[in-house]
């Protein structure tokens, strides 16, 4: 089907059936002669739709397909090309789950206007101004290079006239795409009709999406166009960061979030009073429970178990919270933290490791390199 | 007994696969789609003597026969069907479903005319340019030695 459409043949339509040229070998040619006999009365009788083949002066064109079976199991014949195609519509109206879901995702509102302003620099001076919603996406919008598409994208989200065009006319059921015409045409035309009503196909199995995302934009038409151009980049990027501090999607559960802050390189002594100086890392919390922290690099600490990405840090007598709130999310990452920077103590060497070599037989990791 | 033997002989016979025969139509139209010959390939194959007379075609030259492996089923256009059956009558002779490719259904008709004995094995592992030219070295050298034979005679 594929090869069909991507070639530029002469075909017939006749009644929604596609008839292809016919290919010849000596023994089709011996059946065409037959059933084209000036005796054959039931040849020119047929009415067209129910021919197999039909001759179109001197050329001979075959039955093939049926358009509309086409396009119905256009999903099952043609997955890929299907999504592709899917995607490519629902993008261009804006209406890919992520974006919608976006404006109305409790998790990534509480991460942006609740923990976000407690761990990022908000005011030059030593003001201590708290920001609402608006202002603290004013304030994203000023520290991060969201490009032009954006805001190109986020004039286009807040114009609803086409979804609400195409909702009417699924509601009234009326058919965008005129029938194929029947007769003798091209199959360039051909694809370009099947490509125009694919897209009515997709947009009429998305009517309750569309009536959902109108619902939202109707509630966010007010937004100013840079903070929707903020959410869109979110949207498309699934990863914010300011000052150290920033979130990324899950890779593993959709609608979650690996909230983070970034260490800085720091300093801890071992039992001698020798400085070890340890790299940047993030420590991190999921927004799916459970909520201890971790730090996402691959990393080595007296704290870590091993030398290797996505280990939880030790600490003892640690409570995690089994609620997600911002409150919470700011002390976990908080107790992260203090544990990495802070909690090593050289006198004690507690911890899964101690930064001095220890005259243990068990191997274990080796810190020398982090030496000052 | 000798009826259940026959009867047992023949079912052998039947049970046997039988390899599919080359089609000659399959063969032609198969070159015709792979190399795009058109209308203007009858107009060559018109003027292949003249073409011959006029080429000098190196003796120690041996071509390598080019492999092919034709379909079972052949399906051609229109055209294609109309210039294969249109090769297939001017040629008209056994040796063009050896032919591998055009200039081979060129030399088809020359090579028979020279020599229309060959060998099956022959036609499908040699060149039909290599075929060619050796049969004709052979007839020259059949001629010259008439010609001399002749004149000892005449001495």
């Amino acid at each position: 089907m594929k090869q069909l459409l991507d070639s530029n043949i002469e075909i017939f339509v006749e009644s929604d059936f596609i008839y292809m040229p016919l290919l010849f070998d000596p023994e089709v040619v011996q059946e065409i002669q037959a059933l084209f006999q000036p005796q054959r009365p039931q040849a020119i009788s047929t009415p067209p739709a129910l021919n197999t083949i039909i001759r179109l002066s001197n050329r001979y064109f075959v039955k093939g397909l049926e358009i509309h079976s086409l396009l119905d199991n256009f999903k099952a014949i043609n997955a890929y090309d299907y999504e592709r195609l899917r995607n490519h519509y629902l993008r261009k109206y804006y209406l890919l789950s992520e974006i919608d879901d976006i404006f109305i995702d409790e998790t990534l509102r509480i991460i942006l206007f609740q923990v976000m302003p407690y761990f990022v620099r908000k005011n030059r001076r030593l003001e201590r101004k708290k920001l609402n919603n608006e202002e603290m996406l004013d304030f994203i919008s000023k520290k991060i290079n969201i490009p032009l598409k954006y805001h190109q994208d986020a004039k286009s989200f807040r114009n609803l006239e086409p979804l609400k065009e195409i909702l009417r006319n699924l509601k009234d059921q009326k058919p965008i795409t005129k029938f194929f015409k029947n007769g003798l045409t091209t199959t360039r035309k051909l694809r370009d009709w099947f490509n125009e009503a694919i897209q009515e196909k997709i947009l009429a199995d998305e009517q309750d999406r569309i009536e959902k995302s109108l619902q939202v934009r109707q509630e966010f038409s007010k937004t100013k166009t840079e903070h929707i151009a903020v959410m869109l980049y979110i949207a498309d990027t699934g990863a914010l960061e300011i000052d150290g501090f920033g979130f990324t999607k899950s890779n593993s559960y959709t609608q979650e979030y690996l909230v983070y802050k970034r260490t800085g390189e720091y300093t801890l002594q071992d039992y001698y009073a020798r400085s070890y100086l340890f790299p940047d890392c993030r420590v991190a919390i999921s927004t799916y429970t459970p909520f201890w922290p971790f730090v996402i690099e691959k990393y080595k600490h007296p704290f870590l178990l091993r030398h290797k990405p996505g280990q939880e840090i030790c600490m003892k007598d640690y409570r995690p919270p089994e609620e997600l709130t911002a409150e919470n999310i700011i002390n976990v990452l908080e107790e992260g933290l203090t544990a990495l920077r802070y909690g090593y103590d050289g006198r004690r060497r507690n911890g899964y490791h101690s930064l001095d070599k220890t005259w243990v037989h068990i191997p274990t990791i080796d810190f020398e390199e982090y030496r000052v | 007994m000798d009826l259940i033997k026959d009867i047992k002989r023949n079912r052998l016979k039947h049970r046997q696969k039988e390899p599919l025969k080359k089609d000659i139509f399959n063969q032609i139209s198969s070159i015709v789609k792979r190399y795009e010959l058109n209308k203007n390939f009858l107009k060559v194959l018109d003027g292949v003597e003249d073409y011959l007379s006029n080429v000098n075609l190196n003796a120690n030259r041996v071509r390598v026969k080019a492999s092919m492996e034709s379909p079972l089923f052949s399906l051609v256009t229109k055209d294609e069907y109309m210039l294969t059956i249109s090769i297939i009558k001017k040629i008209g002779n056994s040796y063009l479903k050896f032919a591998y490719s055009p200039e081979e259904i060129l030399l088809c008709g020359p090579l028979f005319r020279l020599n229309p004995s060959l060998t099956p094995e022959n036609l499908e592992r040699y060149h039909f340019e290599t075929l060619f030219l050796h049969e004709r070295v052979k007839a020259d050298n059949k001629e010259h030695d008439e010609i001399s034979n002749r004149s000892i005679e005449d001495t």
